[in-house]
């Protein structure tokens, strides 16, 4: 293989990509104090420390809030229709598994009109790292409930209060097959945002994070309690998961030795209801991926389609007067 | 006469003038009947396939599917078996055809003479049996055509492998190529033309949309960034050798088009021609490795002409590396003992000291050589059974020699030989010699790696760095022994049973040979005769001692009479140069190692020597030094930075907490700036007012800005602004 040559060569080409590399010529059009600004900043964070280029990294979203993030990334990105962000990455990294895709997606655009792809998303299992910006409302449309909206919140849909009790994104997804990693953020813990978001990105296989993110606009003080009472965060801390500053440690003082493996305790963390959980509730780096599964010997070249479907279509030719005339 | 049932001659006078063969053979006179290695099975390659399996292996795991173990399996055994013998006939007899093609002659012919028809309980039975066969492919004899065959076999599936694996990377690098150009492309006038835009709507197109006016739209939303006119022509170029290459077919839906000239041909006759070619194809070698290096950084976009030009410029033969030649095909020679210049002898010498890929097969014929040292006539002469312990000093080369008998056994070694990256030499006997007549190849390869005369070894230099990894002599009878031992039985005058342990010598080979038939003498049949050992014994130790015995070894005749033939110096002499070489591979071997003998004699002596208390104390003391744990310098952990207020009351933001919501930097971007890291910090506490800072302090969603203590005395409402800042500090 030439590989080692090229490689050299290649090594030659000095790449230094620094944050201003990833940030698009349109400035965040976010409302000030919205989380999704954290979470943009893990994301150049990471491509930077990653060393990403950007003709490399492709960002998918749907549509809502959380969605305008690749128009504020100077990468490739693909803003897609509401729900469907996932089939377009899955489109993505099955025709191009060079590229590093990353998805961004809110709770209305995934948990609602995009949950049936989101399920089959995690059974496939393909590489790529999932944000979900979960604000618990419809924030782009003025505030309606989403499947993530507490019971009794008043939204213009809901001017009663939400009837129903909320989907648990954590617990939806660590149900379902072929899960690989489920991590649970905070905005306003951009330290941990970043670290889980790297162990996302090094984890090989569809890596889910959900992030819980402020609304100033809608939803103004709903974190409050969280934000306010760090003993209500519980940072999920092991060798093979989050590692703590000593500034982090000395503010939140709850935390738990969880191993990533096991799934028992995952679930009964992604269930708390008082406390939210922080880090990575469920890692298995060893759950196949179908883009590597459905990756054959050969590349599939228009011509290898061509012959192929040939091949098929061969196999049932008919030739009617020949046919006929030799009965005959 | 019994199969197989030798009979001691009462009084043998008689000069040798009949054949004779070694006792041991009489066992095996009618290869037909006998379950062995032949015929073979070259199987079609493919992933988890073994190349050669022995027939009567695919049968017993046939069997082992579709017959139970008890009474009722018992018909469909003896009939799979009996199938397997007439394959096995019709293969001693010369034929040669694809298993499933043996398959459905035999069992139409079993079927007709049993007198049954189609879809009767015979032809159920080889149905339910065909479908179970594991693998399919060319069913071979053991014959002088053998060794060439299944190297050759074994060459192409290596070659099919390594075809697969250009085709892979080069296919998708093309893709990829041509993906950068479509992509560009859809940028041209061209693409965005009236004509492209109504052929992409194909045949449907009936006059409603005019693709004059859309092409008119489209051209105002029309990226501008072309890609640089030197690139295209970069990517062009590379193209277009990646899609010419000549070094393999096309292959199956290949997406390079087919090539204008035909591939090459790597196999050869003679190393000469292998390594003119090599010469001749070198221009066509480097300018595909430089396609291919320009197209893995054109895909990574990497490619930087200031950098790399220069670079592929001066790239010649001298820069390519092994990966790069290994990953074009090998080439293959055939040479045959007999057949071959005895040049080339010396030109395959050359052509596997270069580190070339080239896999070398001497086929050797004639192993015992003429009686005489003469000048060799287009052979390898007396040094052919060396050639392989020769090419092991040329230390980069793969080696393995093996007699055709032994090739399924071998079959690991072969493999290997073939995956290893760089030269190779396979030297395989094959039994089929004119002066041996009547015996079968089969059985006289057997013989010959049995008598030491062509042992089986592998030396494969990527196993290892010591000769303990590298060579290996596994496969051969009773490696450790001299000799591998066998028993014969046979009836005496007296018609009593009798057994015997017998060796099989270098001596009980070379008789066979008629060129030797002149060097036995029939001994006076005495067993018990003083002055006659056996061959084996006499090779061990009698020559020093005694030189009045002599050596004989026990044969028999067409008729099964054993006999006891004396053998002349001659062989003897053979005998022990075979048995010398011999030892010398087992030493290689770690058998019988002389300098581990000679170490191990001198430390005896040196323990003799010493006390074993004296040698036990220091030992002891020795012991504990190393079980003692060497102590760490205890090196104190370095304490954590901690952020915290500072006493002096400036004001500051636990900048790791920041969630870049832009709050406090709206309220002021002198005062607040964000770091590398996009994380706010209190970039100039004099760049703005105390209130400025508390109102941050407040708005701030996270509450991490402590606004500290206010700098300048004559700011308005400081009482008010400090109670408030108190709940931040």
């Amino acid at each position: 293989m030439t590989a080692t040559m090229s490689q050299c060569l290649a090594q030659m080409v000095q790449t230094d990509y620094a944050m201003k590399d990833y940030q698009s010529e349109i400035a965040p059009r976010w409302c000030t104090g919205c989380g999704d600004t954290a979470i943009l900043t893990a994301m150049q964070r990471l491509c930077r420390d990653e060393q990403l280029p950007p003709e490399k990294t492709v960002c998918v979203s749907g549509i809502g809030c959380a969605s305008r993030l690749p128009h504020y990334m100077n990468a490739y990105g693909f803003h897609g229709i509401h729900g469907r962000a996932l089939p377009i990455a899955e489109g993505i990294k099955i025709r191009r598994p060079d590229l590093n895709v990353f998805v961004t997606t809110g709770d209305g655009d995934n948990c609602s009109i995009g949950a049936a792809h989101w399920l089959h998303a995690v059974r496939y299992n393909m590489n790529m790292v999932v944000m979900l910006h979960d604000n618990q409302v419809y924030g782009l449309t003025k505030k309606q409930a989403s499947p993530t909206s507490p019971k009794g919140l008043s939204t213009n849909t809901t001017p009663g209060g939400a009837m129903l009790n909320p989907l648990n994104p954590l617990t939806v997804t660590l149900g379902i097959s072929n899960v690989s990693f489920v991590a649970q953020c905070v905005d306003w813990i951009p330290d941990l945002l970043y670290e889980t978001l790297q162990m996302a990105y090094r984890h090989k296989g569809f890596s889910f994070i959900r992030i819980l993110q402020r609304c100033p606009n809608f939803m103004d003080h709903h974190f409050d309690n969280w934000m306010q009472d760090p003993a209500r965060t519980r940072l999920l801390t092991h060798s093979n998961g989050l590692r703590l500053k000593p500034e982090i440690s000395r503010v939140y003082k709850n935390q738990e030795t969880h191993d990533p493996r096991d799934m028992p305790r995952a679930l009964a963390l992604a269930a708390l209801s008082d406390e939210v959980p922080v880090g990575v509730l469920y890692r298995n780096p060893d759950v196949p991926c179908y883009d590597e599964l459905r990756a054959g010997e050969r590349p599939s070249t228009p011509a290898l389609v061509e012959t192929v479907l040939n091949e098929e279509f061969d196999k049932v030719g008919i030739w009617p007067a020949e046919s006929e005339q030799a009965e005959r | 006469m019994k199969h197989g049932k030798i009979v001691a001659n009462p009084a043998a006078h008689a000069p040798v003038t009949k054949t004779l063969r070694p006792a041991l053979f009489a066992r095996y006179a009618d290869l037909a009947n006998l379950r062995h290695d032949y015929p073979l099975v070259l199987v079609d390659f493919g992933e988890g396939r073994p190349l050669v399996r022995p027939l009567s292996r695919i049968i017993d795991g046939t069997l082992r599917l579709v017959a139970p173990k008890d009474l009722t399996g018992e018909a469909m055994r003896q009939q799979l078996l009996q199938l397997e013998a007439d394959i096995r006939r019709r293969v001693l007899a010369g034929e040669e055809a694809r298993l499933s093609d043996f398959w459905r002659d035999c069992t139409a012919e079993m079927i007709r003479a049993k007198g049954e028809g189609p879809f009767g309980g015979l032809d159920n039975n080889f149905e339910i049996a065909r479908k179970r066969l594991p693998y399919d492919g060319l069913v071979i004899g053991c014959n002088g055509e053998t060794p060439a065959k299944v190297l050759r076999h074994a060459w192409s599936a290596k070659q099919a492998a390594k075809a697969r694996r250009f085709r892979r990377v080069v296919d998708s690098l093309i893709l990829r190529l041509s993906d950068i150009l479509k992509s560009d492309h859809m940028k041209s006038d061209e693409a965005h033309g009236a004509e492209a835009l109504e052929a992409a709507m194909g045949a449907t197109a009936d006059g409603s949309i005019d693709f004059g006016a859309l092409s008119a739209v489209l051209e105002r939303a029309r990226p501008e960034d072309r890609l640089p006119v030197d690139r295209v022509a970069r990517i062009r170029d590379a193209l277009q050798v990646l899609k010419g290459q000549p070094f393999y077919g096309p292959g199956r839906a290949s997406d390079t088009t087919p090539c204008k000239r035909d591939p090459y041909n790597y196999t050869f006759d003679t190393c000469s021609a292998a390594l003119d070619a090599y010469r001749d194809r070198l221009p066509d070698v480097l300018a595909f490795t430089k396609a291919l290096t320009v197209a893995e950084l054109e895909v990574e976009n990497k490619y930087r002409p200031e950098l790399h030009d220069q670079i592929l410029a001066r790239f010649d033969e001298s820069d390519m590396s092994a990966e790069q030649i290994n990953m074009l095909p090998s080439a293959l020679v055939c040479l045959r003992d007999g057949e071959t210049v005895s040049a080339e002898t010396a030109r395959s010498f050359e052509a596997l000291a270069c580190g070339l890929p080239i896999t070398v097969l001497v086929q050797v014929d004639d192993l015992l050589g003429p009686t005489s040292p003469e000048p060799p006539v287009n052979s390898f002469g007396a040094g052919t059974a060396r050639l392989a312990a020769m090419a092991m000093g040329l230390n980069n080369a793969f080696v393995c020699q093996t007699s055709s008998a032994h090739i399924n056994r071998m079959i690991d070694g072969l493999e290997r030989g073939m995956r290893y990256e760089g030269p190779a030499l396979f030297s395989i006997y094959s039994g089929a010699t004119p002066n041996v007549p009547d015996v079968e190849p089969y059985i006289l390869s057997a013989a010959a790696t049995e008598a030491r005369a062509f042992p089986s070894f592998t030396y494969d230099p990527s196993a290892g760095s010591d000769w303990a990894s590298r060579f290996s002599l596994a496969g051969n009878p009773e490696a450790e022994k001299d000799w591998p031992v066998h028993e014969v039985v046979y009836e005496n005058a007296k018609g009593e049973r009798q057994t015997e342990t017998l060796a099989f010598t270098f001596a009980d080979f070379a008789i066979c040979d008629s060129r030797y038939t002149r060097f036995c003498h029939l001994s006076d049949a005495c067993e018990d005769a003083l002055d006659r050992v056996s061959a084996a014994e006499w090779l061990t130790c009698v020559p020093d001692t005694d030189p009045t015995r002599s050596p004989c070894v026990r044969v028999i005749d067409p008729e099964n009479q054993l006999f006891s033939v004396v053998v002349d110096t001659k062989i003897a002499e053979a005998a022990s140069r075979c048995i010398d070489a011999w030892r010398r591979l087992q030493e290689l071997a770690g058998i019988n190692n002389s300098h581990s003998r000679r170490a191990l004699a001198e430390e005896r002596l040196k323990r003799e020597a010493t006390s074993t208390q004296q040698a036990a104390a220091p030992a002891a003391k020795a012991v504990e030094a190393d079980a003692k744990p060497v102590e760490k310098p205890a090196v104190p952990e370095p304490a954590a930075p901690v952020e915290s207020a500072t006493s002096d009351g400036a004001a500051w933001i636990e900048t790791p907490r920041c969630t870049t919501c832009n709050e406090c930097v709206q309220t002021n971007d002198k005062l607040f700036a964000y770091n590398e890291n996009m994380q706010a910090y209190v970039a100039d506490p004099d760049g703005g007012t105390y209130r400025q800072l508390v109102e941050a302090a407040e708005s701030c969603q996270v509450s991490i800005i402590h606004p500290g203590l206010p700098r300048n005395p004559d700011e308005p409402d400081l009482p008010e602004l400090i109670e408030r800042a108190a709940a931040f500090n």
